[in-house]
């Protein structure tokens, strides 16, 4: 066990050594994944932007509730209070001759309602629930639709639906991209491990011959690979970083004109450690697939 | 220590570096083998290391059936043995402590104890104020001291050496072959390839002479 952990500790060393003493092409090899990262990586923040900005809309899902046009002033009160309750954010009463004139005014219909004998509009609330959710919005308008002296509840909810859709489709590619980018870096780790085997060809010559067992030669590489891909997803944060700072001005410029006060959401630190992780695995996976290939190219070629 | 019964070791293109070689070494002994280049020494003590499988034949070290040996065995073999290059195989990406150090790395040491031990066996073969130096900037002189201390620092019974002093001054060659000759006296085996007569009557000891793969004991 304890030679186990000093192997484990020569290891690493050797491997930091090894980035150390070629610090322009770790580099070099860290920003190729790095910038490999951050395209799945700043595809994931915009969609979680864009999920937050769709949820501060000024324009949110809209119950419309109409009242019946009989209802009587204790069945208007009881929905009034209902309206009150904490599941409900917003509601506010349009008088059906407000609704009328709005109608009139918007439309040019006012030939038409000069015809009218009476308002043929029922009073109305409109009503934005607490939650958008697609589940709640439809429960909220259910259980309105059961009040007495309700007539009907009208929901507006495709716009909600066709954000849900499209949000699912940025998910989706997020997953694929990930996918896509995560075999560039492990393609990346291994082609940067093969170069550092076939350079340290003298050494593992020499490691073989005073007893070094394969297990203890490949070790170094591993790490050296799950070092590099950390050092990729580092860069991939830090790139992520920058696109931030340039972005986060010109956005809420942007917000200020709709008279929002939406700010660009960092990633959490779980998300962070998320990318870390994922990364340094596939940097080691790398680093495995090709570090035995290599070893037996340089016995070979020996 | 080691025997070799009826070993033939025949090279891809079907050169014969060594013919029916039966002989062994009893542990403790100083064993100088000679003959011309090419005659087969270097083969013999590569099959002695495993770094050569016989083509026939059966090499036994230690009682182990060398030839034979699963390929994830022979490292923990190699460790038992201290192996001499003529071209030293040493690191040159790193110093000469680092060198010495390495075979004891290798089988999972205590860094610090192999340290000290590393210092010891610099110190015994001279190279004590250049253990911080970068092995390039040795003569060929110190680097053979300097692999035959990363040679011995994991303390093997048997020491392989292959032209040990083939590219030496003989001023150095003399200094070598009395190194060797001390660890001959604290009972490491030896056996060790070379031209040098003269180093080979100065410490006495058995001699096998190889003539085309051919083997036959002499004695001075």
């Amino acid at each position: 066990m304890i030679s186990w952990l000093r192997h484990q500790k020569y290891a690493l060393t050797a491997a930091l050594y090894r980035l150390r003493m070629q610090p322009v092409s770790s580099l070099l090899t860290a920003l190729a994944m790095g910038v490999a990262i951050s395209l799945p990586g700043g595809l994931y923040l915009s969609l979680a932007n864009l999920g937050q900005v769709a949820g501060k809309l000024p324009a949110q899902p809209e119950i419309s509730l109409f009242l019946d046009t009989l209802a009587s002033d204790t069945h208007r009160q009881a929905v009034a209070t209902r309206l009150k309750q904490p599941d409900i954010a917003e509601a506010y009463f349009v008088p059906k001759d407000q609704a009328l004139a709005a109608l009139i005014s918007s439309q040019g219909l006012t030939d038409i309602a000069a015809g009218l004998t009476q308002n043929p509009l029922p009073d109305a609330w409109v009503v934005r629930p607490q939650l958008s959710s697609r589940e709640e919005l439809a429960r909220v308008a259910h259980d309105l639709a059961k009040l007495p002296g309700v007539a009907e509840t009208h929901l507006d909810s495709l716009w909600a639906e066709r954000l849900q859709a499209g949000l699912s489709i940025g998910r989706a590619s997020v997953w694929l991209l990930a996918g896509l980018f995560a075999i560039a870096l492990i393609a990346i780790s291994g082609n940067a491990i093969r170069a550092q085997v076939l350079a340290r060809r003298d050494e593992i010559l020499v490691s073989r011959l005073i007893g070094a067992t394969d297990r203890h030669i490949r070790r170094p590489f591993l790490y050296l690979g799950a070092l590099q891909g950390l050092l990729g997803g580092l860069a991939a944060i830090g790139v992520l970083a920058i696109a931030g700072t340039i972005l986060r001005q010109p956005v809420s410029h942007l917000a200020d004109l709709y008279g929002s006060s939406f700010q660009l959401i960092p990633p959490s630190p779980l998300e962070i450690a998320t990318v870390l992780v994922l990364t340094t695995i596939s940097g080691w996976f790398g680093a495995w697939l090709t570090v035995t290939r290599a070893l037996h190219q340089v016995e070979t070629a020996h | 220590m080691i025997q070799f019964s009826e070993v033939t070791k025949r090279y891809p293109g079907g050169h014969e570096a060594l013919s029916s070689a039966t002989f062994s070494i009893e542990q403790g002994e100083l064993v100088f083998l000679t003959g011309h280049s090419g005659a087969g020494k270097s083969t013999l003590l590569k099959l002695i290391a495993a770094i050569e499988r016989p083509t026939s034949g059966v090499v036994s070290v230690n009682g182990q059936n060398v030839g034979r040996l699963p390929q994830r065995a022979i490292p923990y073999l190699r460790r038992n043995i201290g192996l001499v290059f003529q071209d030293h195989k040493l690191l040159f990406d790193r110093n000469v402590m680092e060198n010495v150090v390495l075979p004891l790395d290798i089988a999972g040491f205590d860094r610090r104890e192999s340290l000290k031990r590393a210092r010891a066996v610099i110190d015994k073969v001279g190279l004590l104020n250049r253990e911080k130096a970068n092995p390039i900037s040795l003569s060929g002189g110190e680097q053979q001291r300097l692999c035959i201390a990363r040679a011995l620092v994991s303390r093997p019974a048997l020491l392989l050496a292959d032209e040990p002093t083939g590219n030496l001054d003989p001023g150095y060659a003399a200094d070598i072959m009395s190194m060797f000759r001390d660890f001959h006296q604290v009972g490491t085996t030896l056996v060790i390839a070379t031209h040098d007569e003269r180093a080979i009557t100065a410490l006495g000891g058995r001699t096998l002479h190889l003539d085309h793969g051919r083997i036959a004991e002499a004695t001075t």
